[in-house]
């Protein structure tokens, strides 16, 4: 009898443990569209007259991901810099020019957003039709005056990398 | 000479298509947004509402249209919206505000829009 309700007792506890240790987990995967900063930018200088992000001038071309969560709900708008955010004072023209390319996809059907871009001024937009992760590169090149050299300073700039629900 | 910085590191704007609510004041909309903040270069947003032409709408935030988010903060964010407008609201959008002169300046400036439909 002792025994009987040893192990009766033994049972409910094992099951209670087992009941308690039932942990729900649950989760909301929403449409939604993430930037990241996946590489910095550095301008590099070439010659005098020159920034460019390009490494063989020097430079490091920053690189921005979007993560897309659901396929066919946000286009991409990326645009390369076209005034410096600061800089020491310029007294002649500054001629910028850039490109915005896909680096890399994480599903190869997305190779299709860098043959359906469309680009005019200084920005370029994908269609993001496909579900998943996409890297762009951008570059930027500034060129001052006729072939004037930079003054000494810091220069900055800004690239705008944005995400329009459709 | 030379530049720039960042870091990897994402800012999120949800919901992709949020709805126009009645608000407790009279003849005024809102709508409910979360901002997810990722980005340890970033400590301020933009909030910006617009029509489908990109024509900007008058609209109001609670703690002002510039919103503080810690680095790894979840902040959800009202937008007020008149309701003679609610018709033409479009686009509710955040962009990312770096300081001027701040060290390690935001090279990358993301601007998430929504869309109301």
């Amino acid at each position: 009898m002792f025994k009987q309700a040893l192990i009766a007792s033994t049972m409910f506890l094992t099951f209670n443990a087992l009941a308690q240790s039932e942990v729900p987990i649950t989760g909301n995967v929403a449409s939604k569209c993430v930037i990241t900063t996946d590489t910095p930018g550095v301008y590099g200088q070439p010659t005098t007259n020159v920034l460019s992000t390009n490494p063989q001038d020097g430079g490091v071309t920053p690189i921005v991901r979007y993560d897309i969560i659901e396929a066919d709900a946000y286009k991409a708008q990326i645009s390369y810099p076209n005034a410096f955010t600061s800089s020491p004072v310029l007294n002649d023209v500054v001629n910028w020019a850039g490109a915005v390319e896909v680096s890399e996809v994480s599903n190869s059907e997305m190779a299709a957003f860098e043959t359906n871009k469309i680009e005019w001024d200084n920005v370029t937009e994908f269609d993001l039709t496909l579900a998943g992760s996409v890297w762009f590169k951008i570059d930027s090149i500034a060129d001052y005056g006729y072939e004037k050299s930079f003054p000494g300073g810091i220069y900055r700039a800004s690239v705008l990398a944005e995400c329009i629900a459709k | 000479m030379v530049l720039l910085s960042g870091y990897a590191s994402a800012h999120e704007w949800t919901p992709t298509y949020p709805k126009l609510e009645y608000s407790f004041l009279n003849n005024i909309m809102v709508t409910k947004m979360n901002l997810y903040n990722n980005r340890k270069d970033v400590e301020y947003y933009e909030v910006s509402v617009y029509d489908k032409d990109w024509i900007p709408i008058k609209f109001s935030v609670g703690e002002g249209k510039i919103v503080h988010v810690s680095y790894l903060e979840r902040k959800s964010v009202d937008v007020y919206i008149r309701k003679k407008d609610e018709r033409r609201v479009v686009y509710v959008c955040s962009q990312s505000k770096s300081r001027v002169g701040e060290k390690g300046v935001t090279f990358l400036s993301s601007r998430i829009c929504s869309k109301i439909k």
